[in-house]
């Protein structure tokens, strides 16, 4: 269990850092730049407790938004979707789910990416929201919403399944 | 009461997360450019730090094109040391017979430039900014100008002890005064979020004509000297004002490559700025 804390926080650094000095720096056709630290949320266990889960992703998007220069913007985006992470799992997962199973493509990729897919879209239309109270432009924001969700959850399912194959040769 | 503390206590996480939402979204519109803590700013030191660390693996790449580019730039200044030489070989021909009126060698000059290296850029967001390696320790203050070899790249917006984020050209937050080389016409340049290599001359004079590639210069501000170029007119703009025209300028900065800047230290801004805020009072 304490072994479960201690990937996390690697987890969340290694995004963190992953996501300001790699990801921060695409941008394909000058539009989709892959949010990717929101995997940290995705892959916390089903059953973890919703105030921890709300203050590390509050946390995750308070630092993401020091790296950019963004105050508040990604913060929020993060919190709200730490806060409705539990409803969202449970539209595609059954509530019987053991506690500490941890969504991923592997289990069952289907209810994974449905999952995955509203959580990026849900921040992701936060975070550009938020952006436009500071420049409204609705044709780019549009392209760049939509190109931006594609991306990331590219990268997400990518990953995701990367991990498992080392995980499976593990075993 | 007891019903509503048990409801606050069931909703509890809840009523966290909105409390934390509603935090961010305050830091959102708080955005005040120029009264932020430095801390919450990619100059703090642990970020700059990591930065500057990402930057020095990656400098290694641009090896090549920062020493053509240095090569070119070598070769410009050349060139004026050149001009500045004949000019003065013709000003010392008979400087004994004036000597009296000669000027003293030793007053200062206005403008001191301090170079820095990028640590950080965004070139592809709304909100750009970009991070140099050069803080109050090197003398930089907020509200300095800042250029690249091109041209004009930005004013620095917040400063700690060795970093310090510039606000440039390409982010909505900025501003600056403008005109065309050859008119004394000035309008001002902004960006409209759409091309990291486009930005807009807006409030020209509707009777102004322009050619395709004329140079778009700074005109008189607080922060940069007058005649710094800025870009080359490319076409004509959208206007949401029937009166003026709106230029679309090819900006003379490439951001996607930009690594080394100049921070421009006017040493009599201060005072022309207490001289200024005392007339409006």
């Amino acid at each position: 269990m304490k072994l479960n804390y201690i990937y996390e926080l690697l987890l969340f650094v290694v995004l963190i850092l992953l996501q300001v000095t790699v990801f921060n720096q695409i941008s394909v056709f000058g539009l989709a730049t892959p949010f990717l630290y929101i995997y940290f949320l995705l892959k916390l266990p089903v059953g973890r407790n919703v105030f921890y889960v709300i203050i590390m992703g509050f946390l995750m998007g308070f630092i993401i938004d020091i790296f950019l220069n963004t105050p508040g913007v990604n913060a929020a985006a993060t919190t709200l979707i730490a806060a409705f992470r539990q409803p969202i799992l449970h539209l595609f997962y059954d509530k019987k789910e053991a506690g500490n199973f941890i969504p991923g493509i592997h289990a069952n990729y289907g209810p994974f990416i449905r999952f995955s897919f509203l959580a990026v879209a849900i921040h992701q239309t936060a975070l550009h929201g938020l952006e436009a109270f500071t420049l409204f432009n609705p044709h780019i924001l549009l392209l760049r919403w939509l190109a931006s969700i594609t991306l990331t959850l590219v990268i997400i399912f990518a990953l995701d399944s990367f991990t498992y194959k080392k995980l499976a040769s593990d075993e | 009461m007891r019903n509503l503390a048990n409801y606050i206590i069931r909703n509890s996480s809840w009523f966290l997360a909105i409390l934390l939402i509603a935090f961010s979204i305050s830091q959102v519109f708080k955005h005040n450019s120029y009264q932020r803590s430095v801390y919450l700013t990619s100059a703090n030191k642990v970020s700059g730090e990591i930065y500057k660390l990402s930057t020095n693996v990656t400098s290694f790449l641009h090896l090549k094109r920062d020493n053509d580019k240095l090569l070119k730039r070598n070769a410009a200044l050349e060139q004026t040391v050149q001009l500045l030489k004949e000019e003065n070989l013709a000003l010392s021909r008979d400087s004994s017979a004036i000597e009296i009126f000669t000027t003293d060698s030793i007053q200062p000059t206005q403008f001191e430039f301090i170079p820095a290296d990028v640590v950080n850029i965004s070139i592809s967001k709304f909100n750009n900014y970009i991070t140099v390696d050069k803080g109050t320790l090197d003398g930089i203050n907020s509200n300095m100008g800042v250029i690249s070899t091109e041209g004009v790249v930005g004013v620095v917006q917040s400063v700690s002890k060795h970093f310090s984020v510039i606000i440039p050209i390409i982010n909505p937050n900025f501003r600056l005064g403008a005109k065309l080389k050859d008119s004394d016409n000035f309008g001002t340049v902004a960006w409209d979020g759409k091309n990291a290599n486009e930005a807009q001359l807006k409030e020209m004079p509707k009777h102004k004509t322009f050619a395709v590639g004329d140079t778009v210069v700074t005109s008189f501000s607080r922060i940069f000297p007058e005649g710094i170029i800025m870009g080359y007119t490319k076409g004509m703009g959208k206007s949401n004002d029937d009166n003026f025209n709106t230029f679309n300028i090819e900006l003379a900065t490439n951001f996607h490559t930009l690594k080394h800047v100049l921070i421009i230290n006017d040493k009599y801004h201060d005072e022309r700025t207490a001289l200024e805020t005392n007339l409006n009072r």
